[in-house]
């Protein structure tokens, strides 16, 4: 089963994830809710697929992905954006993001892009 | 001055009913059987399916629909959505550059219009009327993107289009954007519903966007069916949901019971 780490700063979006994922038969590795812990939890949980949030406190998605590469060049990440912000998308891709999807999430699309990504 | 007539053409016209008549296209007006509708006083234009059949709806004072045979209905769609009453702005535009946040890359930028009434906005070029109605604007802001392999500050608009978000970006001088931004803002803020919703509510719209069921948003709010129901009432009450599904909630009559003892004790 893929196991996916989530990493978002809100509760709620982090709740939303796991109900689109686990409903469409993902494992949840983890959550973490900054990309310090994002980067800590990767390393202790080696999870197939991390689902990363752009704007969090502490340590930006961004860097958390630059930190998360540095470690495993193979991870996968996809990376949450809000409409709009299109340019994030590129650099994230640029630094070895797998994917992107965009908030407000539908699970369809989610689903799909995981799955893509993971290569199911 | 004579009026030139572009095209006569036969149509029907609904009243109660499908009515056979003619349209005369000219210059400056249609003229619909005995009915003559001067361009310049169209208010606004949609094209609706009526019945299974792609039908014209203008907007004039009251509506008119009328529909034309299949070979000339996109012929007569543009004509009138070039010659509507509207604010109209040279620009270049790409619409649907992105549908739910994945970016179309079948769309191009076009050298065309962009066109604004009191209910919808319109991107006009040769190939393309798209009318994006007023009440589906989700915002506008200025942002920069790659125009012609050039960064440009752009104006986005995110809508939606058949229940996804969209966004669809404008590219013109700078006065010019400027000034249609705060024009759009100005006419949104007039349609924006005036409502306040509290953060749960606002959860609740967001997880029937992500397409999440009744339990599943039950267990992320934390709240109790009863309670949902009355968000959801709220939330139709407001215009912003519409009811698809009603529920049933039973309990079992003394036979019932009686039936589940006998299951159980098979």
């Amino acid at each position: 089963m893929t196991r996916v780490l989530i990493v978002d700063d809100t509760a709620f979006m982090r709740k939303l994830l796991k109900n689109i994922l686990f409903g469409a038969g993902f494992d949840i590795a983890g959550e973490a809710e900054n990309g310090k812990q994002a980067v800590e939890l990767y390393q202790k949980l080696r999870p197939d697929v991390v689902t990363m949030d752009v704007v969090m406190p502490e340590m930006t998605g961004l860097d958390a992905l630059k930190q998360i590469k540095s470690v495993d060049k193979d991870a996968k990440i996809v990376m949450c954006t809000a409409i709009g912000q299109e340019q994030i998308v590129k650099t994230a891709i640029k630094l070895g993001a797998r994917g992107y999807i965009i908030k407000p999430f539908q699970a369809p699309k989610v689903i799909e892009e995981i799955k893509k990504v993971v290569g199911a | 001055m004579t009026n030139k007539v572009h095209l006569r053409t036969p149509v029907k016209i609904y009243t109660e009913g499908w009515v056979d008549t003619e349209l005369v296209i000219t210059d400056d007006s249609l003229i619909i059987g005995k009915q003559k509708i001067s361009l310049g006083e169209i208010e606004d234009l949609e094209d609706i399916d009526v019945n299974g059949v792609s039908c014209i709806q203008i907007k004039k004072d009251s509506k008119i629909i009328i529909q034309l045979p299949g070979n000339i209905h996109q012929q007569v769609f543009r004509y009138i959505a070039f010659n509507l009453k509207a604010d109209k702005f040279a620009v270049y535009f790409l619409p649907s550059a992105t549908v739910g946040g994945v970016v179309s890359s079948a769309m191009q930028w076009e050298k065309g219009y962009f066109s604004v009434t009191d209910e919808g906005l319109w991107f006009l070029s040769s190939k393309n009327q798209q009318r994006i109605p007023v009440e589906n604007l989700g915002s506008i802001k200025k942002d920069t993107r790659e125009v012609g392999g050039k960064q440009k500050v752009v104006l986005v608009l995110s809508h939606v289009e058949k229940s996804n978000v969209v966004t669809s970006l404008i590219f013109c001088p700078e006065s010019t954007l400027e000034m249609l931004e705060n024009y759009l803002q100005r006419l949104f803020d007039k349609h924006k519903p005036s409502i306040n919703l509290s953060e749960n509510e606002k959860q609740i719209l967001t997880l029937i966007y992500s397409g999440l069921d009744f339990a599943s948003i039950e267990n992320i709010i934390g709240i109790s069916t009863d309670e949902l129901n009355k968000y959801y009432d709220r939330l139709v009450d407001a215009g912003l949901a519409k009811v698809v599904k009603i529920r049933k909630e039973v309990e079992l009559s003394p036979r019932g019971v009686s039936m589940v003892d006998k299951i159980s004790k098979r």
